[in-house]
């Protein structure tokens, strides 16, 4: 028997609604919650059309199923996870194809899961526990039958064992309901970072590697650290209590505030007798405050899994936007550069509400950007069209320093595609910004995709 | 171990505060500053309103410096310390006070364990994050300054007294550790320091003091002398060695062995006479432990390795306890024996046990003569000032048998006499409950010893050193 998958009605809409061109496919990821009894999706989103740059590629393979660009699927889904607050991941990927094709889908979702998850663990620092889920459900729906109940539904749960994937498939329980996150309780906290990393050389390999076992350190603090949820500590499997009366008609979200008390403790430290001394060639700090969120489904939740999705939340968010920061850098700069010294700033995170459902989904803005290239990428990224003014970008501060980029400083290559992030605010009109910049935002998101990969080797290889 | 009649509670904090620094060049006169600086900023960070004690195995959260605020309701300010016990759960569920039986004593003040930590929500701002580079090289230094402190009060105590007094303390231990590490620092290389307890005679009561890690108690002689000074304590025997450390009642001794058994039995009731016991801790050495079955030939081995035992946790020598080899090869190296006698299962009896404990431990022994053992209930005054004041367990061995004596109840004028004895010829577990019960730790009568054997007492002298 595989698992439940609760899936919210919106989702169901989505997907009937989905143009395909006579004998294309489409692609699409599917997000929400897993808990240990069964999963709830609560948003669907179609990979976005990728803008080719020079010649479209000729068709290589023998079906459009060889067509799809499994980079473009994964670098998606990535951007996509990386939007999702704690709690909400990716959980499977769709694919709608015409009826001759449906034999040869379930080889092509296979692919496909595999690349992704790959692809989207990679750098990630903070470790799965026996009680996560990892299964993935992929989805094939004909576009000829899509409108007619589904039942051509195959799921593909897999469990991972260590580098090897073992993969088999069952058929699971899928479920339409209206509302299934709408009285999901919000847990949010801002939680103050302060991590100094030192680095022992100076090429920016060894950069990029202390800074990231600096922040796996920080990350297993947080990790181990003592949670408490609304006033309750989160221990042992006492169930979450978040004083809400189950009523259905109610829609209102619960907001419960976290707090979270970490220790310096470390243990391969601790039985030293003397000090770990180290000669660096300088130091990486991250320094702020971050704000998080994490939701929770309501179908009695363990204190703990709450408490898990918000210190996931915490991690990822100071993860992701270091990524971003160093990708960024290594368009603009090449890699032969690295940081430079001085404070610059990270990216902050904006939260916007996602229609229908209204759970929050968040995005990170450069200093040079603006709520309308906020929009456009939730646009783009997620299918979605979120006003401008619902856009929240109160929750981080601006970090306003007139402290710049050391003597090393250049001069920013005058192209405005550039989200560089040398301090000062940039003062211009985002008006005139505007149109270059949208297009700049998909060529730079292209770039990224190819380089990411890349990236992902170069930086964060396992 | 004797616990001041007054205190019923300890509340042990401890909690692991992370030192870090950077040196530009570790032989500089600015180091040192650099190094104050660190440690005012942690000093800092335990004053702040961002720490918390977490009382471990229950779900109260205290700040102690936001004018005393508790995660449980019913804790205040105006809590005395005592109301803490009921949100703690025991996971032994009482098995400390095991038995009904007149002859068990009850046990020490109750420890309270709690754990320092660090709220990193609700900052004060909400700048979002930079990232801060900086090029120069430089030494990091990071340190895992192993925090513990512990107040000895009592019931009534205000729990909001108490959370201050710890705050003080912490900051007394971040500054005594300070002191320690720029003493015994030499460039880039750190010690970690190290707090240990004593319990000193009163006023003093429950101390604590910096050691620095991997300097031997041999080397830390001046300070020692310095703190018996100032504690007004006697210069002649050990109080602040690291073996004296305090053990906290709720504590487990990790390797296994019972200590003081006796203190589970209540003396008998002689009219007119005194108790003369055994003083300081040692562990119950018997037959068939570490996988040696010796039953039968290594009784006065076993009581040898009690007193071993004695020596090495009052702090005397930091040499292991012998096995039964070590003990037979001790005898070789002197000469009493041949070298076919390691490995043997041969006796042996007070005056090799003597030996030994001068060849491996340094340490002198008397041996008293009996001719019978009914003579031995005439030794009440010679082993009463023993007790006095060597105060180390007694060896005696005789007929077939070795005993250890740990003490005698005795009166000067009637003569009346019992003999605490420590049997090693117990062949179980390490099994309070049996050991007491079945009189394996056990008051004896002068009839216990075979009245027509003679018998040799081995009596260990205390090294007069501190």
């Amino acid at each position: 028997m595989g698992r439940s998958y609760f899936v919210d009605e919106a989702v169901e809409e989505y997907l009937v609604g989905i143009q395909t061109a006579p004998g294309s496919c489409v692609t699409g990821l599917l997000a929400g919650q897993s808990s240990p009894q069964r999963d709830f999706v609560v948003l669907a989103v179609q990979t976005p059309h990728r803008e080719s740059e020079g010649q479209p590629k000729a068709s290589r393979g023998v079906s459009p199923l060889d067509d799809i660009d499994v980079e473009w699927v994964t670098e998606h889904a990535k951007q996509v996870s990386r939007m999702l607050p704690g709690g909400l991941c990716i959980l499977g990927l769709f694919l709608v194809t015409p009826p001759e094709l449906s034999k040869d889908a379930q080889n092509a979702l296979k692919r496909l899961i595999f690349a992704m998850d790959k692809y989207i663990t990679k750098g990630r620092l903070w470790e799965l526990s026996e009680e996560d889920v990892t299964d993935q459900v992929t989805l094939h729906i004909c576009s000829k039958t899509k409108k007619y109940p589904l039942h051509s539904l195959q799921l593909l749960p897999y469990i991972k064992l260590s580098a090897k994937h073992l993969i088999s498939a069952k058929p699971a329980d899928w479920k339409y309901q209206t509302g299934v996150s709408s009285s999901w309780p919000m847990l949010s906290c801002s939680v103050e970072v302060d991590v100094q990393i030192p680095v022992t050389g100076s090429s920016s390999d060894i950069t990029d590697k202390c800074m990231k076992d600096g922040l796996r350190r920080w990350a297993k603090q947080i990790e181990a650290a003592c949670c408490l949820i609304n006033g309750r500590h989160a221990l042992d499997d006492s169930e979450l209590v978040s004083g809400q009366k189950k009523n259905p008609k109610t829609t209102h979200r619960q907001t419960l505030p976290a707090r979270i008390f970490v220790s310096d403790e470390q243990a391969e430290l601790d039985e030293r007798s003397s000090a770990l001394v180290q000669v660096c060639s300088g130091s990486v700090k991250v320094r702020g405050v971050v704000h998080c969120r994490a939701y929770i489904h309501n179908n009695k939740p363990k204190a703990r899994h709450a408490a898990q999705a918000i210190k996931r939340d915490i991690i990822n968010t100071v993860c992701h936007r270091v990524e971003m920061f160093l990708e960024d850098l290594l368009i603009n700069e090449g890699s032969h550069k690295g940081l430079c010294s001085g404070q610059q700033a990270l990216p902050r995170r904006v939260f916007a509400p996602v229609p229908v459902s209204g759970l929050s989904v968040c995005d990170y803005m450069f200093p040079d950007e603006s709520t309308a290239d906020v929009a456009e990428r939730l646009k783009e990224m997620l299918d979605c069209k979120t006003p401008e003014e619902d856009i929240d970008t109160s929750l981080e501060g601006n970090q306003l320093f007139s402290n710049v980029c050391g003597s090393e400083i250049t001069e920013s290559p005058s192209d405005d595609s550039s989200k560089h992030v040398f301090s000062e605010v940039q003062t211009e009109n985002p008006k005139n910004q505007k149109a270059p910049q949208y297009y700049a935002g998909v060529a730079i998101t292209a770039a990224v995709a190819l380089l990411a990969t890349a990236t992902s080797l170069l930086y964060f290889n396992e | 171990m004797v616990y001041s009649e007054e205190c019923d509670f300890i509340f042990r904090l401890k909690g692991i505060l992370e030192f870090a620094c950077q040196l530009d060049n570790p032989n500089g006169v600015q180091s040192q500053s650099t190094i104050s600086k660190s440690f005012q900023d942690l000093r800092s960070k335990v004053t702040s309103k961002n720490i918390v004690f977490t009382v471990c195995n229950s779900p109260v959260l205290i700040w102690p410096n936001t004018g005393f605020q508790s995660s449980v309701e019913s804790l205040t300010e105006a809590s005395a310390c005592g109301d803490i016990l009921q949100w703690i759960e025991s996971d032994d569920g009482g098995s400390k006070k095991s038995s009904k039986k007149k002859d068990k004593k009850k046990s020490g003040p109750t420890v309270v364990n709690m754990k320092l930590l660090f709220e990193v929500t609700e900052p004060a701002g909400n700048t979002a994050p930079s990232l801060i580079r900086v090029s120069t090289q430089q030494h990091c230094v990071k340190m895992p300054l192993p925090l513990d402190c512990a107040l000895s009060v009592t019931t009534d105590e205000r729990l909001e007294t108490v959370c201050t007094g710890l705050v003080e303390a912490l900051n007394k231990q971040l500054a005594d550790m300070e002191e320690v590490v720029l003493q015994y620092r030499k460039g880039s290389s750190f010690l970690v320091p190290q707090p240990f307890h004593f319990q000193l005679p009163e006023p003093a009561g429950l101390i604590t003091v910096v050691y620095p890690a991997g300097v031997p108690d041999s080397q830390l002689q001046a300070v020692r002398e310095d703190l018996h000074r100032k504690f007004e304590l006697p210069c002649d025997r050990p109080y602040l060695r690291r073996a004296n450390a305090f053990h906290f009642p709720d504590a487990a001794y990790k390797d296994g062995y019972l200590r003081n058994p006796h203190i589970h039995l209540n003396p008998p009731n002689i009219e007119d006479a005194k108790l003369y016991l055994v003083q300081g801790v040692y562990s119950y050495h018997h037959y068939m432990q570490d996988h040696v079955d010796d039953n039968g030939w290594g009784c006065a081995y076993r009581s040898l390795q009690t007193i071993c035992s004695w020596f090495q946790q009052q702090g005397y020598v930091e040499t292991a306890v012998p096995t039964h080899t070590q003990i037979q090869q001790a005898l070789v190296d002197v000469g009493d024996k041949e070298p076919r006698f390691v490995g043997s299962r041969q006796w042996i009896g007070s005056i090799e046990v003597q030996a030994v404990l001068n060849q491996l431990l340094g340490v002198t022994s008397k041996i008293m003569f009996v001719s019978q053992g009914s003579e031995l209930a005439t030794k009440g005054r010679e082993l009463a000032n023993h007790f006095q004041t060597e105060g180390t367990p007694v060896m005696i061995g005789g007929g077939v048998l070795a005993h250890t004596i740990l003490g005698v109840v005795w009166s000067e004028n009637t003569g009346q006499i019992r003999f605490l004895i420590l049997d090693p010829h117990y062949t179980g577990g390490e099994d309070l409950q049996t050991i007491t019960d079945k009189g394996w730790c056990g008051w004896k009568g002068p009839e216990f010893w075979d009245q027509n054997a003679y018998y040799n007492l081995c009596l260990p002298q205390r090294p007069k050193s501190i």
